[in-house]
């Protein structure tokens, strides 16, 4: 079906995106200042296996001879290994991937969820106490520096109160000492709570102004004389009729703010030492890792390119008027 | 018994610039079975009229005076809950449908049965797919296109779904605002025919709003031409078509061409728009009015009855003059 | 008289704005941190000792709360922070406007280019706006540190700019698919006027005013961008920022004991960006009249 096709075409071009993504960084790379085998053979490395490595790389071949090398390393799911870690990049990075996705799935739905709620309630009650309330919180959580915002909190609630931990995602004693599942999942959500707080505030802002926006044009729409004109009770208006089409502009946006979200996950799992594949690439960034920094970039790049697509299928799902 | 009579009801919009009365002092009622037609341009308060009687007006707009008897209730102090009871049930509404009047994100069936079950909420799934189903029978659609969304209905069909839509609990009234405007010509006049045969098979009462008095002539036996927000002239189809009174339903008349005279058809400028809120105190369409005396635009016309049914809203020189010019 | 015109339309557009609470609440702030920029100028009339990044004062080892010779206090190696505030100030308005001004000059001629020369030259240009809008600019700007090592300024604010076209380019090319099949244009090209001249000439001047509101959006998110990188450890190294000052106090470890200290970067910050969140969409408000009735009724 149509459906089918389009998912083909948009995984080709995905593929073919990330093809071109992968040829950048390659040249790039060589064009960088300075020795390119000292940045991707790990200096500690013994001469024997400096050297082994340099030929497995290709990196004494020329350089046509080297990108083929180094296309075919990748699709082969060799990464390069890791200088500081001393272990192949892929193990890394996928052990880091389900706390990433965790921490950005479930923050990125409640502020979702959220928004669209909140949105929707202000722009009904438009004009008044909660409509005035809703829209300046939202536009103070939606202009917040991100790290400071995540410092305020760890500094207030961690520090001041000591409500939450500090940072990390567990409490070692706690699974050294062999505890319950459940108690395991307690200490996670624990631990989750502050860097998923400051996510949840930072994108509720904005899909709460777009839903307030979106709403109030949906309202001045006919079909809600129509529905008003069937003696439709409000509450059915507004959670029915008007909602569902002013959810629409919020589906997409999550898309479209995924570069942002994106950005704020990487400096929210660095303050909160959340083990994740943001924190993992500044972490490579700082110390000079580069096989680890690529890896996690790529990785990035394709969570981008497929969590798009989920999102247009998610609102042709929605949208009627939208099949492929 | 008269079904639904308005008295005196004058209606304003509050705007930065003061108190818009977009309907001025208006009184009519229509009977049991019968078809009432609105005529009149954009913003003569057609529109405003059929809002009011649906309870629909927007936040700034308010009843000024007069009252509104609909089936021996007054309207005009109906609370938000009462209104909701009636709307869709006793009093029904067609859209224009190219006014994205149906919602584009649920089926069409479902929008048509959401106004059954909201006014008979004992009914069965089976009973309301049973009503659905002769509804679509009435208006001709196919009953499989039940279950289609909006986007895949073509003009005319959409029309004829918001015709069901207004019919599905069998409303003694009905308030057709600018059903057709929007329709080709051959549509349109499928979706006007339908219109009066289910009105006539109904026995239901059905004012109807356009600026096409052309159309009006083909649904309606009484007519009333507006201008300005007030009723300058009403009667029946034929009063009004044969032996139009009021100058400005003679205007409105001969800018309807016709193929089969010969004759000049002359356009008098309407230069003016009539200001509703610093009205001056005469006559409204004196600005306009070809056969103006200066005593027009002071003094207020009357109604001028010329026969038992047919009246205009002039002055008795304006309709002599006319006669003669 | 076409000057005069352009100035009608100022006026007009002014009065709606200035009425707008919110518009003028953004103008306030953004005067207070243009003043401060400027102050920024004066900062070395005061003597090396207020220097932002080398002065420090000699009675001072410590990181200290406010006092009279500084007034919101000294980092831990005795630096004044309000002089790096005022020079954070100056920074973020060089990086947020040059970035934003770069970043719709490449919009606005894309848009424009894509929009007039449709087909396949169109379909390439606005699905390569896509994949750039998707793709996080902290995350780009991380990876390309870890190539070439730091930046300075200028290559960081040009990097932003490049990431942050699409959205201009998207709009500035409906804005044009509009205005190429109007009769001026038309005209113009019977005339025997060049593509070239017809863009510049023509399509540019009515598409200008929209790109320029743009960009206070584009200024929020250059500031954005910069003050994360530079927080991280990766801005430029000479030049202090409000991000680097957080960064300081947080790799200082002074976060939990300096509020002084943590507080007014972060307040600038988020302030800044405020402002001109709320500048543009009162703007917003002066070019489209449907928003603006929303608004008050």
């Amino acid at each position: 079906m149509g459906n089918q096709k389009f998912i083909f075409n948009k995984l080709l071009e995905i593929f073919i995106i990330f093809f071109v993504i992968l040829t950048l960084l390659f040249f790039l790379f060589r064009l960088s200042p300075g020795d390119p085998i000292s940045k991707i053979v790990d200096p500690m490395l013994s001469p024997e296996d400096t050297l082994h490595m340099i030929e497995q790389l290709g990196l004494d071949e020329p350089v046509h001879t080297q990108y083929f090398i180094y296309i075919k390393n990748f699709f082969s799911g060799n990464l390069g290994h890791s200088f500081h870690y001393g272990e192949p990049v892929s193990n890394i990075i996928m052990d880091k991937l389900p706390c990433t996705i965790l921490l950005f799935t479930t923050s990125t739905i409640l502020a979702a969820l959220a928004g669209v709620f909140l949105g929707k309630i202000s722009a009904w009650k438009k004009g008044s106490g909660i409509d005035s309330f809703l829209s300046i919180s939202a536009l103070i959580c939606h202009t917040l520096f991100i790290p400071w915002f995540a410092l305020l909190l760890l500094w207030g609630l961690a520090y001041k109160v000591g409500w939450f931990p500090l940072g990390g995602i567990i409490s070692p004693e706690l699974w050294i000492e062999n505890s319950s599942a459940f108690m395991k999942t307690l200490d996670v959500i624990h631990h989750m709570l502050l860097p998923l707080g400051t996510l949840f505030f930072i994108h509720l802002g904005s899909y709460l102004l777009l839903m307030r926006s979106s709403m109030l044009s949906v309202l001045r729409e006919d079909y809600i004389i129509t529905a008003r004109a069937k003696g439709l009770s409000e509450r059915i208006i507004r959670d029915k009729h008007a909602a569902k089409n002013a959810a629409l502009p919020v589906i997409t946006s999550v898309g479209l703010s995924l570069a942002f979200s994106i950005n704020g996950g990487a400096l929210t799992e660095q303050i909160f030492t959340w083990p994740g594949i943001g924190r993992e690439l500044i972490f490579a960034v700082s110390n000079n890792d580069y096989p680890l920094a690529q890896a996690c970039f790529l990785l990035i790049a394709a969570v981008v390119l497929i969590a798009n697509l989920v999102v247009d299928l998610l609102y042709a799902y929605l949208d009627p008027r939208i099949r492929y | 018994m008269a079904i639904l009579s308005v008295d005196n009801l004058s209606i304003g919009y509050q705007t930065k610039k003061g108190m818009l009365k977009a309907v001025n002092d208006i009184s009519f009622s229509i009977e049991q079975g019968r078809s009432l037609g609105f005529v009149g341009e954009s913003g003569c308060g057609k529109t405003t009229i059929g809002m009011t009687l649906m309870g629909l007006l927007p936040d700034n707009a308010s009843i000024l005076s007069g009252n509104i008897n609909f089936m021996e209730k007054d309207l005009c102090d109906f609370s938000e809950d009462q209104w909701r009871n009636i709307r869709g049930k006793d009093v029904a509404m067609i859209f224009q449908a190219a006014m994205n009047a149906l919602n584009p994100v649920f089926r069409v069936g479902e929008q048509i049965a959401e106004a059954i079950v909201t006014h008979n909420p004992a009914f069965s799934k089976n009973e309301v797919n049973d009503r659905l189903k002769k509804l679509y029978n009435m208006v001709e659609i196919p009953e499989h296109r039940i279950s289609d969304f909006p986007h895949e209905y073509s003009g005319g069909m959409k029309q004829r779904a918001i015709i069901a839509m207004a019919l599905a609990c069998s409303p003694k009234l009905i308030i057709a605002d600018e059903p057709t405007t929007a329709l080709d010509v051959i549509v349109q006049d499928q979706i006007l025919k339908e219109i009066k045969k289910i009105q006539q098979a109904l026995n239901m009462s059905l004012i109807f709003i356009s600026h096409d008095i052309a159309v009006v002539a083909e649904v309606c036996e009484d007519i009333c031409v507006m201008y300005a927000g007030q009723i300058i002239e009403k009667g029946s189809k034929r009063e009004v078509f044969t032996s139009p009174k009021h100058p400005y339903t003679k205007t409105l008349l001969s800018s309807y061409l016709s193929l089969d005279s010969d004759e000049n058809i002359l356009i008098p400028d309407m230069m003016e728009t009539p200001d509703l809120i610093d009205a001056n105190p005469g006559c409204q369409f004196s600005c306009n009015c070809n056969c103006r005396s200066t005593e027009c635009s002071k003094n207020a016309p009357g109604w001028i009855d010329i026969s038992k049914t047919h009246k205009a809203f002039c002055c008795e020189q304006g309709l002599s003059r006319t006669n003669n010019g | 008289m076409h000057k005069n015109h352009y100035l009608k339309r100022f006026l007009k557009g002014w009065k709606i704005f200035i009425k707008n609470p919110l518009g003028k609440a953004g103008l306030i702030i953004l005067f207070v941190f243009m003043l401060m920029a400027l102050a920024s100028f004066l900062v070395p009339l005061l003597g090396p000792m207020y220097d932002p990044m080398t002065g420090t004062d000699p009675n001072i080892k410590v990181s200290t709360g406010p006092s009279f010779s500084h007034w919101i206090g000294t980092d831990n190696v005795g630096r004044d922070l309000f002089t790096q505030l005022l020079e954070g100030a100056k920074v973020a308005f060089i990086v947020g406007l040059s970035s934003a001004f770069i970043s719709i000059v490449i919009g606005t001629t894309i848009g424009m280019i894509s929009g007039y020369a449709g087909g396949f030259i169109d379909a390439f240009l606005m699905r390569m706006a896509d994949i750039i809008m998707v793709m996080p600019s902290l995350v780009i700007l991380l990876i390309l540190a870890s190539i070439f090592g730091q930046f300075n300024i200028w290559i960081i604010v040009f990097i932003i700019a490049i990431m942050r076209w699409p959205a201009v380019s998207r709009i500035i090319r409906s804005q044009t698919l509009s205005l190429k099949n109007r009769p001026f244009i038309e005209a113009s090209k019977v005339a025997g006027a060049s593509n070239f001249r017809i863009i510049f000439r023509h399509i540019m001047p009515n598409v200008l005013p929209l790109a320029f509101l743009y960009m206070t959006f584009r200024v929020t998110s250059a500031i954005l961008v910069e003050a994360a990188l530079s927080f991280l450890g990766f801005g430029d190294p000479s030049q202090v920022s409000w991000g680097m000052m957080l960064q300081w106090v947080w790799k200082t470890g002074h976060m939990f004991q300096a509020p002084y200290w943590l507080m007014p970067p972060g307040i600038c910050i988020s302030l800044l960006t405020l402002a001109f969140y709320l500048l543009g969409r009162a703007m917003d408000e002066v070019l489209d009249p449907r928003l603006r009735k929303e608004g008050q009724a």
